[in-house]
């Protein structure tokens, strides 16, 4: 989910049903959700991400890649056409500066504290293969980086020189990332780093599965999209394709959740485990009332759990706003958002790709 | 912890004898050290993989690895302390987090602010249990008036285990008391290098076990005059008290090495003398600390020379066998 700045409000959250722990049903979930954690993507090489998508999806289903780089699968027939978008990317460095001494320099792409990369492994990715290294630590009396300044850190992949870094196949524009790994908790909790927003990639894929397109009334679009992180770029130019076209688009990206001892807890409490998450307003949407009521109606006939809830950041759908299309963002409650370190439940996964069905089948 | 001890053990035992293929041997020896933790006073699964990999060595009171190599009256004694710097579990709240508390010694800064937002390892009582340290959402410090990176400490960190209660903590064996530290992730890079949390000590400590190894199969290394003593010693974070019990029990020496890392050059092996030691603890003679060189000393990401390790290994061997 994209990082930006505005205030927002709370709005009450509506208990929702308990969601059922059926462990053959989160299994899938993992299988799924796995893989594409464990795939490196920062914004503008997510190409890995988009293979992963695909290997997974159904046999029937036949995805197109446009001049961006979004993955489309457009599903049914007739209007009116349902926009689903979840983007592949993840937030991480690129390389701006090696030094004489062979150390990298590289600049945040996305909103992140750097700090938390600072003194760990480190990967850099050349597009034809990985190069490993560390992030160079922080000298202990460093001051913070300051609100809103650009994060950058240091890279060292025991390089002595430009000469030798080029040798490696490094150069200036590569992305750098840390090894991450997705790791079960107890319970049904899960770690990983890029769950924002394989998350919402992996819900398509789960609702993909269980949709049938020749029972479909009307046109489907589910897009993986690029470049969320960086300014959605990848989902402008899906909306600048498709204009008027869609009555709806359905963001399906990270609700971050203040469910955590180390936040405020004035908004954006939304319980892990407690199911998926209506994105009500952001700093980039307000989900208009009306399609929320109705939102929440499906939900309730279909008994599944669903919260509401406002947070900060921006989403995908907000792009396709300049052709009056309403976004009705749909997310999921996570921990430590943007941190090698984030967590969620994985039943509000399941309950995520079961509201996507639900809103591409039936509403 | 048990667990992780054996299979380190079954694989390092499987190996061919580091004789005939040291190098090898010794990189992945000194990364499956790396990855191994030994919080300072809850060093046993670490030093029970080096009693199972060094013939003849023992556990002895204080909870060293001690071999002796030879039985002559001039006693010399080499020794690697195995402790790290760590935390344990401080308290269960009720709703499923864990906090922190030091373990004893000295925690640089750099260990503690690099646990923030990081994945975490809780050694239960029912095996290794994974976690994470929590952190401010980047998203929910936006335009709220909070500053975005603070200075960290682990007395503010909260450990998230996955659990939603101190029941479901408790059932997975993780309490009070509890050893933590970053989940290990060694990494190579460049030409030799290796990074991981105290990865200095960790690959001057896999030179130790290849060289005792090494005397230990080769009969008549050691002079017939000599006996060597190679200790692995715990708690060293805490006023050496491992070693200490060496020098008390296993004293006098004429002279005794320990290994060490040191900030400078990668793949030098500093040898200096420390006259302080010899005067703390009188028993283990001419004391000389023998240092690998690293990089981020300290630091999660402390990277040596293996190269450097393997050098080391065949320093200690020849020392082992009467060199000066």
């Amino acid at each position: 989910m994209r990082a930006t700045c505005l205030l927002a409000l709370v709005l009450a959250a509506r208990p929702a049903p308990a969601l059922a722990q059926n462990p053959a049903r989160l299994r899938d979930v993992e299988r799924v959700l796995a893989p594409l954690v464990e795939t490196y993507g920062v914004s503008g090489m997510e190409g890995p991400v988009r293979e992963a998508v695909q290997r997974q999806l159904p046999a029937w289903a036949r995805t197109q890649t446009d001049t961006a780089g979004n993955l489309w699968l457009t599903m049914g027939r007739g209007e009116p056409t349902v926009v689903f978008v979840a983007h592949l990317d993840e937030i991480g460095f690129r390389i701006t500066t090696i030094g004489d001494d062979g150390i990298l320099e590289a600049e945040a792409a996305g909103g992140l504290f750097s700090s938390l990369w600072q003194g760990q492994p480190a990967l850099v990715h050349t597009g034809s293969k990985t190069v490993p290294g560390v992030f160079v630590p922080r000298d202990s009396a460093a001051a913070p980086t300051p609100p809103g300044a650009a994060a950058t850190v240091r890279v060292d992949i025991g390089a002595a020189d430009p000469a030798a870094v080029e040798a490696l196949g490094v150069r200036v524009g590569h992305t750098v990332t840390s090894p991450k790994r997705y790791t079960r908790l107890l319970g049904t909790r899960a770690t990983g780093r890029s769950f924002d927003d394989r998350v919402g990639s992996a819900a398509l894929v789960l609702a993909a599965r269980r949709l049938d397109p020749a029972r479909l009334r009307h046109t489907v679009i589910f897009i993986w999209s690029v470049r969320e992180e960086i300014g959605l770029e990848g989902a402008k130019a899906a909306a600048a394709a498709l204009g008027l076209r869609p009555s709806r688009v359905h963001a399906i990206d990270t609700f971050v959740s203040a469910d955590a001892p180390l936040e405020r807890r004035n908004f954006a409490v939304a319980p892990l485990g407690a199911g998926p998450v209506a994105r009500a307003l952001d700093n980039s949407s307000v989900t208009p009332p009306a399609y929320l009521d109705s939102l929440m109606t499906l939900a309730r006939a279909r008994k599944l759990p669903l919260q509401v809830g406002t947070t900060n950041g921006g989403n995908d759908g907000s792009a396709f706003s300049d052709w009056g299309v309403p976004d009705v963002p749909v997310g999921w409650p996570l921990r430590y958002s943007h941190s090698p370190a984030e967590v969620v439940d994985l039943r509000d996964v399941a309950g995520l790709a079961d509201i996507v069905a639900a809103a591409a089948s039936a509403w | 912890m048990a667990a992780l001890a054996l299979s380190f053990a079954l694989t390092v035992s499987a190996r061919p004898a580091p004789a005939q293929s040291v190098g090898p041997v010794l990189s992945d020896l000194a990364v499956r050290l790396a990855s191994m933790t030994a919080i300072t006073g809850y060093e046993q699964a670490m030093i029970d993989s080096i009693v199972a990999i060094v013939p003849g060595a023992k556990r002895d009171r204080a909870g060293n690895a001690v071999v002796v190599l030879g039985d002559g009256a001039r006693r010399r004694l080499v020794a690697c302390p195995v402790s790290e710097p760590g935390f344990v579990v401080g308290q269960v709240r009720g709703d499923g987090w864990l906090t922190l508390r030091r373990a004893p010694g000295r925690v640089s800064p750099l260990v503690e602010r690099e646990l923030e937002g990081q994945r975490v390892t809780v050694f239960g009582r029912r095996g290794p249990v994974p976690g994470v340290v929590g952190v401010r959402s980047v998203h929910l410090t936006r335009g709220r008036g909070i500053t975005g990176e603070g200075t960290f400490t682990v007395d503010s960190a909260y450990v998230d285990i996955g659990a939603a209660s101190m029941a479901e903590a408790t059932a997975a064996g993780v309490a009070v008391l509890s050893p933590l530290a970053a989940t290990k992730r060694p990494q190579r890079y460049g030409h030799d290098r290796l990074a991981a949390p105290v990865a200095g000590r960790r690959s001057a400590c896999a030179a130790l076990v290849l060289a005792a190894r090494a005397a230990a199969a080769a009969q008549g290394m050691v002079p017939r005059s000599d006996a060597v003593v190679v200790a692995f010693v715990v708690e060293q974070e805490l006023l050496g008290r491992g070693l200490a019990t060496v020098a008390n029990t296993r004293g006098p020496f004429t002279e005794s090495i320990v290994l060490d890392v040191k900030a400078g050059a990668m793949g030098a092996i500093a040898q200096e003398a420390d006259t302080a030691l010899a005067h703390r603890w009188p028993a283990l003679g001419s004391v000389a600390r023998w240092s690998v060189g690293a990089r981020y000393v300290g630091s999660t990401v402390e990277s040596t020379s293996l190269a450097g390790a393997d050098s080391l290994r065949a320093a200690l061997t020849r020392w082992i066998g009467g060199a000066k």
